[in-house]
């Protein structure tokens, strides 16, 4: 078979680029490809033609390796680039966070005006480092997804410049209803603070605006700040993902800027549910805790953690999962170990005591709060999460003779 | 104070809980009629109260004045709960285990709070209906919670008979077919007599 013109039709494409190339190599090349590794002619020529491109370092000429449709590299704006596409984006790095791994050479966020996508730039890429606040072009990168999350891989096929572009980039928050899995800036509130979970966590929360609230987590980095409960802060490209199914902002990269004022939150705080308790429900009373530090996972009899398997120094607490019924609603309710405390005048002690004396031992405990709440009217105060009400203080409602007299005046009344 | 967020847990919290309405016996007496929303076996069941809405739960506190263990083999328990305006026929059967054993160890007579399902019952087509409630839970509690029950039942049951009459709700048209010669203005006469009972 003859080579030649497939050679010439190579060649051709160089001298376009002011680039020389011997001929004769070039269809030693293909014939190898095709005689020895039976290699498809027009893939041979591709493929040569993108070793030449890469030794010459002119990525325009070299096809992507891709196959099958959505493969042809297309210059897009970062909102429009779906995992599995080949794309050539112009962006800003936005942040630069500590690689996970030593395969990764940098990893970040990359933003245009349409919006922001996380990035990894693999060290077999050899691709120059990318600065913090500059503006570079990207060309054949891929997209592709981690845990739903869409991100921008920089290989070794990828080409980066550095655009002299000093764009000041403002990204425009958006209510916390209408964040989805990906990056996203928000200006919210901390109106929660949560014991950490792990050791590596710095501050986990929740934020509020007055569309919604979401959980927020902030890892152990150096010079990561703890934000403050009460004030109003801009989070700018923040990493949102999903934990225990919904959804979560990952401040650790984004940039955090605390604001003046205040601004309405969902509930605009506390709300009060006046109303009977109507259960009580298993997992109640008094629990043992894991003990390994930020763990703090309610144990099953046999002192097993999920995570940390048998734990023979468990911790106590108490609290009180139920329903709280207003006659409209039913709201799940959440008691910590201080409002149980005060509502069942049964401390964590005296607790621990029934616990450890009785034969019927913690659901002792069990069966005495409940007997002492179930069917009772309180009013709870505290903060709706998802559907469940985190209760911050509960009292038992009494009689008024006030409403008594008015309800009379009311049934009273004209019929 | 700081939230524990492993008890925030994750998909229980959005269930939806049916909730308990607070009727007096003398209305929950009167229902006749009973649906279910939605062909699926756990659809929740529905009885229609006559100031026209529906009921799935029911929240009561009276005077357990008597109870009976019934059955060898299925061991249940029946009881009566008493209110200013009436009787409510509470059971708890091999089904609720834990409504048994509390009920078990209450000695009546007693203030009791209840919470459960309400049901009509047809012994026979020429019997007339009655309606009972299966009891998910009951608990002895004091005269002040019952106290603050008939409140809260004088007060809802007022709020249903103002929306009855305003038309307002989506029971209210079925209420008006079901129940074609009640007149909700009785309900609010029997809510003056219960809240005069309330002594001070």
């Amino acid at each position: 078979m003859d080579y030649s013109e497939n050679a010439e039709r190579i060649s051709r494409k160089f001298s376009q680029k002011g680039q020389t190339v011997d001929k004769k190599k070039i269809e030693n090349k293909l014939r190898r490809l095709v005689d020895e590794f039976g290699v498809l002619p027009s893939e041979a020529e591709r493929s040569v033609t993108n070793d030449l491109a890469k030794e010459f370092n002119i990525p325009t000429l070299g096809t992507s390796s891709g196959s099958g449709p959505g493969s042809a590299t297309e210059q897009k704006k970062i909102a429009d680039a779906a995992p599995g596409d080949w794309v050539t984006i112009e962006g800003k790095v936005v942040s630069l966070s500590t690689p996970a791994s030593p395969t990764i050479a940098q990893s970040g966020i990359l933003a245009d005006e349409s919006g922001a996508i996380r990035f990894i730039v693999w060290t077999k890429s050899n691709a120059p480092a990318m600065t913090e606040g500059s503006w570079y072009r990207i060309e054949s990168a891929v997209v592709d997804e981690y845990k739903g999350i869409p991100s921008l891989k920089v290989h070794s096929g990828t080409t980066m410049k550095e655009l002299g572009t000093t764009d000041p980039l403002i990204p425009v928050p958006v209510q916390i209803k209408d964040l989805h899995i990906g990056i996203g800036s928000v200006r919210a509130k901390v109106v929660q603070e949560w014991e950490p979970t792990h050791d590596r966590m710095l501050q986990s929360g929740l934020l509020s605006d007055e569309t919604g609230t979401i959980r927020f987590v902030i890892w152990k980095e150096p010079g990561k700040e703890q934000l403050e409960v009460g004030s109003v802060y801009s989070a700018f490209y923040a990493l949102v993902d999903e934990y225990n199914g919904r959804l979560s902002l990952n401040l650790t990269t984004a940039t955090v800027m605390q604001e003046e004022g205040d601004i309405p939150t969902i509930s605009g705080g506390e709300v009060a549910i006046h109303g009977a308790i109507v259960h009580i429900a298993p997992g109640s009373g008094i629990i043992k805790r894991c003990p390994v530090e930020g763990c703090n996972r309610a144990l099953s009899r046999q002192n097993y953690c999920p995570i940390h398997e048998i734990q023979p120094n468990f911790v106590y607490d108490l609290r009180i999962k139920g329903w709280l019924d207003d006659g409209e609603k039913t709201h799940n309710i959440l008691i910590q170990r201080g409002v149980v405390e005060s509502l069942t005048s049964i401390t964590l002690d005296a607790a621990k005591e029934i616990a450890e004396n009785n034969p019927l031992g913690m659901d002792e405990v069990f069966l005495r709060m409940r007997d002492i709440l179930l069917g009772r009217y309180v009013v709870c105060r505290g903060r709706e999460i998802e559907n469940r009400l985190m209760v911050n203080s509960c009292e038992r409602l009494t009689f008024d003779s006030g409403e008594h007299a008015a309800l009379l005046n009311r049934a009273g009344g004209a019929s | 104070m700081s939230i524990n967020e492993r008890d925030v847990g994750k998909k229980d919290a959005s269930f939806e809980r049916e909730p308990a309405r607070r009727v007096f016996a003398a209305e929950l007496r009167e229902c006749r009629y009973q649906f279910k929303e939605g062909d699926d076996e756990k659809s929740p069941t529905f009885v229609l109260l006559p100031t026209g809405e529906r009921s799935n739960r029911i929240y009561l506190v009276g005077t357990l004045t008597e109870k009976q263990r019934q059955g060898e083999q299925n061991l249940f328990y029946r009881g009566r709960v008493v209110d200013p305006t009436g009787t409510f026929f509470v059971m708890a059967g091999s089904y609720q285990p834990e409504a048994m054993q509390q009920i078990a160890k209450i000695e009546t007579p007693a203030f009791v709070a209840v919470v459960g399902k309400p049901n009509i019952y047809q012994k026979d087509p020429a019997s007339s209906p009655l309606v009972s409630v299966r009891i998910e839970s009951i608990n002895v509690v004091d005269k002040e919670t019952r106290d603050l029950w008939m409140l809260d039942a004088a007060a809802r049951t007022l709020d249903r008979i103002d929306a009855f009459a305003r038309g307002e709700g989506k029971d209210v048209v079925t209420a008006k077919e079901q129940y074609p010669t009640l007149n909700p203005a009785v309900f609010k006469k029997m809510a003056y007599d219960a809240l005069a009972q309330i002594k001070i």
